[in-house]
C-alpha cells in the first residue's frame, strides 16, 4: 500500500513539475514533507527536504534542456528513507538519510532519460492531434493536449516506488551488517548537507554569489556559536 | 487562405471565457514535445476563445490551425502572449488585421519573453524562495515551508494573471510595458540573496554538526563546503561531488575512530 501511495504522489508531482501549474509543489522542499506525510513520517521528509532542495536548486527547465528530475529523485530518496526507517523500527536518522541519498539519487538522472522518452512519445500525441484537426474534429484535437500528462505520471509513478523499494532493502541491510558505520554516516550527512548548500549557491549565477554565500555562512556560524556560548539553543 | 471580411465592429470575448482560457493555460506544457514544443498546449488553451470569436466552424478551424504551429515560451510569460493572441484574433475576425497577425505576434514575442521568464522566474525568484524555504524549515520547521509556498504563489499567480490581462487589453503595446520593468536587476539581487540564504543554511548545518558530533565534524563540513564550491566552479559534476562529499565525511569519521584514543 505504501508503494502505491508513493507512486501516486510521485506521479502527481511529476505532472505539477512541468505539465500543470508549476507552483513549487513538486520542489524538494515541499515534496519531501508531503511524501513523508503520505508515508506517515513528515518530520523524516523534512530532514531530507532541505539538503535536496539546495542540491537541486539549479534544476530548472530552460528552453529545450532537460534537467535532472528533482521531483522523482526526492520521491525516491524520501520514500526510500522513510520505508527504511519503518523496516528498522527506528525514526529517520541522519545515517539513514545519508545512505538513502546515496542509493536513490541516481533515479533523478534516470528520470531525466525517461523524460526525454516522454518528449518523443508526446510527438506522437501531437501528430494525432494534427490528424484529428485535419478530420475537422476540433475538440478532439485540442483534448489530445491532456494525454501527455499520462506519460509523465507513469514514469514517476513507476520509478519512485522502484527506487524506494531498492533503498528500503539496501539501507537496513547495510546498517545491520555494519552498525559501526552509523556514527560516521551521521558525519557524512552534515558534510553532504553543507556541500548541497554550496551546490545551491553555485547554481545561482550572479557576480556577488561567492561573497554572499561564504559571508552568510561565516556570519551564521559566528552568531550561532555566540548564541550557544550564551546558553541559547540553536 | 480566405479573404478577410470587410472591417466590422467586433464583440470582445466574455470575461468568463477569458477565465476559462487562463485556467487552460496552466496546462500549457502538458504535451511538451521536441517538434512543436508547447504548440498543442497553446491550441488547447486558446480554443474556448476561438469558439466565441469564430462562430463559423471553417474559420474557427483555420484559426486553430494557426495555433498548432511551433510555440515555446516560459510557461508564466506565455500568459501574456496568449492574451495578446486573443486580442489579435478578435481583430482578424472583424477584418481589421490580416490573418497572419496573431502568428506574427507570437513569433515576435516568444523568444524575448522566454528569456525574461527563464532569467527572472526560473533562475532567480523560484530558487530564492526555495532557499528561503530551506532556511525557514531549518529554523522554524514545516510551517515556514507552507508560508513560503503561499507567498511565492501569490506573486506567481498574480503576475501570471496580470500578464494575461495586459496581453489581452494592450496587444502590441505590451512590449514597451515589459521594457519598463527592471526584472534583470531584481533577478540579480534575488540570486545574490538566494546565495546568502544557502550560506545561512550551510552555517546552520556546520553548527549542528559541531554541536551534535563534535567541533571537528562541523569543521569538516565547512571544509567540504568550500572544496565542493571550488570543485563545482571548476566544472565538477554535481552527482560526483555529492558522493565524494558523503565519502569524505564518512571516511574521515571512520579514520578518526580508528586512531588511538579515537572518537
Amino acid at each position: 500500500m505504501a508503494y502505491l501511495i508513493l507512486g501516486v504522489v510521485a506521479g502527481l508531482a511529476a505532472i505539477e513539475r512541468k505539465g500543470f501549474l508549476q507552483a513549487m509543489l513538486s520542489r524538494p522542499i515541499v515534496l519531501g514533507p508531503v511524501v513523508g506525510w503520505a508515508l506517515g513520517d513528515p518530520a523524516g521528509g523534512l530532514l531530507l527536504s532541505v539538503p535536496l532542495e539546495l542540491l537541486w536548486l539549479g534544476a530548472v527547465n530552460l528552453g529545450a534542456a532537460v534537467p535532472v528530475h528533482e521531483a522523482l529523485g526526492t520521491a525516491g530518496v524520501v520514500g526510500g528513507a522513510v520505508l527504511s526507517a519503518k523496516r528498522m523500527g527506528a525514526p529517520l536518522t541522519p545515517e539513514i538519510a545519508t545512505l538513502a541519498i546515496l542509493v536513490a539519487v541516481p533515479v533523478a538522472y534516470l528520470g531525466r532519460l525517461g523524460e526525454k522518452g516522454v518528449e518523443v512519445f508526446n510527438e506522437r500525441i501531437a501528430s494525432r492531434a494534427e490528424l484529428e484537426l485535419s478530420d475537422h474534429h476540433l475538440r478532439a484535437a485540442t483534448r489530445c493536449n491532456l494525454y501527455g500528462l499520462g506519460a509523465s505520471f507513469l514514469l514517476s509513478a513507476v520509478l519512485a516506488p522502484a527506487a524506494a523499494a531498492l533503498t528500503a532493502r539496501v539501507v537496513p541491510a547495510v546498517l545491520r551488517a555494519l552498525p559501526a558505520l552509523a556514527s560516521p554516516l551521521r558525519v557524512g550527512f552534515f558534510s553532504l548537507a553543507a556541500v548541497a548548500c554550496a551546490a545551491g549557491a553555485k547554481a545561482l549565477r550572479a557576480r556577488a554569489v561567492p561573497v554572499s554565500f561564504f559571508g552568510a555562512a561565516a556570519a551564521t556560524a559566528v552568531v550561532g556559536l555566540a548564541s550557544v556560548l550564551a546558553g541559547r539553543a540553536l | 487562405m480566405r479573404a478577410s471580411p470587410a472591417p466590422a465592429e467586433f464583440s470582445p470575448v466574455p470575461a468568463r471565457t477569458l477565465a476559462h482560457v487562463f485556467l487552460r493555460s496552466l496546462f500549457l506544457q502538458a504535451t511538451w514535445n521536441r517538434r512543436g514544443m508547447q504548440n498543442l498546449g497553446f491550441a488547447y488553451a486558446i480554443a474556448p476563445a476561438l469558439r466565441t470569436i469564430y462562430p463559423d466552424p471553417a474559420r474557427r478551424e483555420e484559426a486553430l490551425h494557426r495555433h498548432m504551429g511551433f510555440f515555446n515560451c516560459h510557461p508564466y510569460m506565455a500568459a501574456a502572449i496568449l492574451g495578446g493572441a486573443i486580442h489579435h484574433e478578435e481583430r482578424v475576425a472583424a477584418g481589421l488585421e490580416p490573418e497572419r497577425a496573431p502568428q506574427d505576434y507570437k513569433l515576435t514575442l516568444q523568444g524575448p519573453l522566454a528569456a525574461i521568464g527563464d532569467g527572472f522566474f526560473w533562475t532567480a525568484l523560484r530558487p530564492f524562495f526555495g532557499a528561503l524555504g530551506a532556511v525557514g524549515a531549518l529554523v522554524l520547521g514545516l510551517g515556514a515551508i507552507w508560508a513560503v509556498v503561499i507567498v511565492y504563489n501569490a506573486i506567481h499567480l498574480s503576475l501570471r494573471i496580470a500578464l494575461f490581462r495586459a496581453g489581452y487589453t494592450r496587444g502590441d503595446e505590451l512590449v514597451p510595458l515589459l521594457a519598463r520593468l527592471t526584472l534583470p536587476v531584481v533577478a540579480d539581487r534575488l540570486r545574490t540573496a538566494g546565495a546568502g540564504l544557502a550560506g545561512v543554511a550551510a552555517g546552520i548545518f556546520v553548527l549542528r554538526g559541531a554541536l551534535s558530533l563534535g567541533p571537528w565534524a562541523g569543521g569538516l563540513a565547512a571544509l567540504l563546503a568550500v572544496l565542493g564550491y571550488a570543485a563545482l566552479s571548476r566544472g565538477a559534476r554535481l552527482v560526483t561531488t555529492v558522493y565524494l562529499a558523503a565519502a569524505a565525511g564518512t571516511g574521515t569519521a571512520v579514520l578518526l575512530a580508528h586512531l588511538p584514543g579515537g572518537r
